[in-house]
Formats: structure tokens, C-alpha cells, sequence
């Protein structure tokens, strides 16, 4: 597609250079004269006019077949979403019918005990599932706070809280922002939204990875964005997930076992775009991944 | 023997008043049910209740339009909203029409059993519904929740917006203890890894403005380990 547009513009350009040329007096430019009947001017506008209107048609259709690709994609994503949904749902609910059914038949206090435990373990995953699900769409319509947020104190506040938890076990867990010789430029968003996505970010890689491993979390400014990135050295993601890992309810294959609502990351990912910025990720199998956060600096907090 | 307070529950939910009808009257109350608006508003009438439980969605007559018209017909009985997709704006909506509290669905049914009864608590104190109040005063403190503005000595002070939520659910629930958890409930609508520092942080960016003297507060008070108290005295308009 993109030669074509090149080429068509290319005489009408010819046609202009000609003209500026000869009319600078450059050379002395031959005049044509011709004599012509109506008949024929009429047939050159009527083919003229059919061109454009071949053209225009051409043209609508053409984006109307983009639009009618993008419906196609929203329909593919939307009955994937209910899949997955129908999937998170099932295998609590299925825990949730077992459990009631030990009960119902009795058995010793133990077992009704037991029972009763795990009832309530499924009942709260579900209610976890639809919390998410919540902020999903609260997201989507929330008024973003903006104020200026220094991403230094942030991430050092998520990595001292991470850090404080439990969750490490063993992981080593290294932070590395610019100091020199400016320190990274602050932005503008709600701090408490971007606390929580890079909370998620951290956490979905102590997930995906083993005690032995190492998380990295840096930062840098490019141009008029920050840049922040959690890599690590876990077992990374196949190449035919990648696309998919920041899909609401996306669990992959490396998933399965690792308890999770597959909505961290569909989280990361809407915080972001709801700042103006992008997620990206790079990963090699059996080398780790790096998953990015690209967040812009608005003009009057850029560093000059 | 004492008489029981009287819980009108408001549900078309029959799964959940089932359940939770007979956990209230173990925790003291005694219940009745409506499964509609419009019934509420006929049980509020016959059945003389002290308090109402009142879903938002309904059919035939939503909770919000039972609110709405019993504050309209000047009819004070404490009401507690059970709010349904934790939108920042129905729990706003559900504290500028006149409930006294709300709650966001899934919620812990002892949750409910504390709202009960910190607001018959504040009922019976026979203060003035703060919640229904568009503009409250305490001291040089000047809240006006219409235009979502406060004033400290009649000068406009700035706050965020997730400052001033948690300054209106203070501030209209005077004396009361709120905990952290909740506040992280009303202000952010979804629980949060960070979980109560942000409350704390938002806490300590009201005192920095409102309060003279950071040991000695004369509006927010810290309760070490359960949560925050509004101490001004609370007058209306």
C-alpha cells in the first residue's frame, strides 16, 4: 500500500516542477495552441469525472472495510473475554458445589470443617475475581487525579514495600534510577493508580519466577518519556503469548497452578493508556523478560 | 425486656435476604422484608421501622428514588444504601441524597452489623443528619459539598479529590471511629495492595492543611491501630 501513495502524487509534482521552470523564464517556454471541439472536451471531463468518482468509491470502501475488520476484532475479543470469564468461573464454582455437597451428606466434624474452609477459600477467589473485574471497568471511567508524581520516591516506595513483604523469598530484587546528572523528570498522573501498576508488575514477575532469580526494576528518560522496566530471569514467555500477555483474563500456559485472576497485568495495561503512555515486553524462553512501562513527561515538567 | 431495633431490609434479591435476614436477627435485630422499592416505601409507613437497609437497584422503584422521596417528605429513619458497582459516582450520589452510610456489594455481612449500629448510635444521639446536609461547619472548617469546596477561615484551602472524599466521609460521620480499611473502601471504591498507607498518606496531606498544631489536632484524630475519628464538633450549614 504505502509505494502506492508514493507514485500517485509523483506527475502532478512532475507537472508543478515543469511549470515553476518554464515560467522562470529559464527557458523560453512554447506555447501550444489547439483547436478543440466541445464534443470532446466533454468526453476528457466525463472520463476525468468517472475517475474521481471510481476513486471516492474506491476509497469508502476501503474504510469501510477497515472498520468492518475492527468490528470482527472486537466481536474475536469479546467472545474471548466471555470464554475465559466462563473458565474463571467454572473451576471455583465446581470446588463450591463439591464442598456443599460433602456437607450436605455429613460426616465427621473434620470433614464438615474442612469442607466449610474450602467453601469459603472459592467463595473469596470468586469475590476476588469480581473485585478485579470491577476495577477493570471502574478504570475505564474513573476521573485520573493529576498531580505531579515523582517516579524516584514511587518505585522507590513500591520496591521498600515489596521488599518489607514476604513475597521475595530469596529473589534478589535490584532497582536502578538515574541520578546523574539530572535526576529522572517527574510527570503527572494519580499516584495511587501508578503505585498499584508497578506493584502488579513486580509481583506478576516474583510469580513467574523461582527464589533463585533476579528481578531488575530501572528507569530512564527517552526523549519526552520515562521509561520504566522490570526485567527478570525467570523462564520467560513463548513467543505465541506474547501478544496476549496483557489481555484481561489471559492466563498462559507457564500459568497454570500460580493462583492470579489474569487481570494484573490487563490492570498495568489500562493504567497506563489511561496516562497517555504504552506497555511493551521483550522475552526469550528459558532467558526471562522484560516487561516495559513508557509514561510521558509533560512539557512543563521536562527537565531543560 | 428491652425492645428490639427494627431492620427494614430492601432486596429483590431473595437469595440475599435469606441469608442475611436471619444473620441480622442473630446479631440482635429484628427483621422485616421488602423486595421493592415501592413496598419499602409502604413498610416504612405501616411497620414503623428504625432503620433501613436498602438496595440501589431494584425494580418497580430503585432504592435511590425511595431515598429521594423519603427525605423529600422530611422522613429522617436512618438509611444505609447497599450500592452496587462501586462507581466513585453512586457512592457519591448515595452520601449527597441523604443516606447515612453505605455499603458496596460483595460485602462482609459483619460489616453491615457495624454500620447498623454506628449509625442507630449516631441516630440516637439525636444529632442532626449531617449526610443530608449540603454545607457543614465545624469551627473554622467550612465544607461545602455541592461545588466540592472547602474553606478554612472563610479561605478556599486545596486538596486533592481523594483528599476531600476522605475529608467528607469524615466530616459526616462525626465522632465515629472509621477504620482504615474502610476509608480505603470510600475513597477508593476496590481494595488496594498498598492497602491503608495510602489512607494515611491522604490523612497526613488534610492535617498538613487543616490542622495548627500536628500533636494536638482539633479536627482528625489518629486512633492508634483502628483508624481515624473527625473530633470537631459538627454543625450544619
Amino acid at each position: 500500500m504505502k509505494w502506492s501513495r508514493l507514485i500517485i502524487p509523483l506527475p502532478a509534482l512532475a507537472g508543478l516542477l515543469i511549470s515553476v521552470w518554464m515560467n522562470s523564464g529559464a527557458v523560453a517556454a512554447p506555447i501550444l495552441r489547439i483547436n478543440i471541439d466541445i464534443g470532446t472536451v466533454m468526453l476528457f471531463l466525463g472520463i476525468f469525472v468517472s475517475i474521481l468518482a471510481w476513486l471516492a468509491a474506491y476509497s469508502f470502501n476501503w474504510t469501510k472495510s477497515i472498520r468492518v475488520v475492527a468490528a470482527n476484532d472486537a466481536a474475536k475479543d469479546r467472545r474471548r473475554f466471555l470464554q475465559r470469564l466462563d473458565h474463571e468461573l467454572k473451576n471455583p464454582l465446581t470446588a463450591i458445589l463439591a464442598g456443599l455437597a460433602n456437607l450436605s451428606v455429613g460426616g465427621s466434624a473434620t470433614n464438615q470443617n474442612a469442607s466449610l474452609i474450602s467453601v469459603e477459600a472459592q467463595v473469596k477467589r470468586l469475590r476476588d475475581l469480581v473485585a478485579d473485574l470491577r476495577k477493570m471497568a471502574d478504570l475505564e471511567t474513573r476521573e485520573i487525579e493529576r498531580e505531579t508524581v515523582d517516579l524516584t520516591l514511587l518505585i522507590g516506595g513500591v520496591v521498600g514495600l515489596i521488599t518489607e513483604s514476604a513475597d521475595l523469598e530469596g529473589r534478589k530484587l535490584l532497582t536502578s534510577i538515574p541520578q546523574a546528572p539530572w535526576p529522572l523528570p517527574k510527570i503527572q498522573g494519580d499516584w495511587d493508580l501508578l503505585f498499584l501498576a508497578l506493584h502488579n508488575l513486580i509481583e506478576n514477575s516474583i510469580k513467574f519466577t523461582a527464589p533463585e532469580d533476579t528481578i531488575e526494576v530501572r528507569a530512564l528518560e527517552d526523549n519526552s518519556d520515562v521509561v520504566i522496566e522490570v526485567a527478570d530471569t525467570g523462564p520467560g514467555i513463548p513467543e505465541d503469548e506474547v501478544g496476549e500477555v496483557w489481555d484481561e483474563l489471559f492466563r498462559g500456559k507457564g500459568a497454570r497452578g500460580i493462583p492470579g485472576s489474569g487481570l494484573g497485568l490487563a490492570l498495568v495495561k489500562a493504567i497506563i493508556l489511561r496516562h497517555g503512555g504504552f506497555v511493551n515486553l521483550r522475552s526469550r524462553a528459558g532467558q526471562g523478560t522484560v516487561f516495559s512501562l513508557r509514561l510521558p513527561v509533560p512539557e512543563s515538567l521536562r527537565s531543560s | 425486656m428491652e425492645k428490639k431495633t427494627k431492620v427494614l431490609l430492601v432486596d429483590d434479591e431473595i437469595a440475599i435476604t435469606e441469608n442475611l435476614a436471619p444473620f441480622l436477627e442473630r446479631a440482635g435485630f429484628s427483621v422485616i422484608l421488602a423486595s421493592n422499592g415501592e413496598e419499602a416505601l409502604e413498610k416504612v409507613s405501616s411497620a414503623n421501622p428504625d432503620l433501613l437497609v436498602l438496595d440501589v437497584l431494584m425494580p418497580i422503584l430503585d432504592g435511590r428514588e425511595v431515598l429521594r422521596q423519603l427525605r423529600k417528605e422530611d422522613e429522617w429513619i436512618p438509611i444505609i444504601l447497599l450500592t452496587q458497582v462501586g462507581e466513585a459516582s453512586e457512592r457519591a450520589m448515595a452520601l449527597e441524597e441523604g443516606a447515612d452510610d453505605y455499603l458496596n456489594k460483595p460485602f462482609d455481612p459483619h460489616e453491615l452489623v457495624a454500620r447498623i449500629r454506628a449509625v442507630l448510635r449516631r441516630a440516637s444521639l439525636g444529632q442532626p443528619p449531617v449526610s443530608a446536609s449540603w454545607k457543614l461547619r465545624s469551627g473554622e472548617l467550612t465544607l461545602d459539598r455541592r461545588s466540592r469546596r472547602a474553606y478554612l477561615n472563610e479561605q478556599e484551602i486545596n486538596l486533592t479529590p481523594k483528599a476531600l472524599a476522605l475529608l467528607e466521609y469524615l466530616f459526616t460521620h462525626p465522632d465515629e471511629l472509621v477504620s482504615r480499611d474502610r476509608l480505603l473502601d470510600v475513597v477508593w471504591g476496590w481494595d488496594y495492595p498498598v492497602g491503608t498507607r495510602a489512607v494515611d498518606t491522604r490523612i497526613a496531606e488534610l492535617r498538613r492543611v487543616l490542622e495548627y498544631d500536628l500533636a494536638d489536632p482539633q479536627f482528625i484524630e489518629t486512633m492508634a491501630g483502628q483508624g481515624y475519628r473527625f473530633i470537631g464538633s459538627v454543625e450544619v450549614g
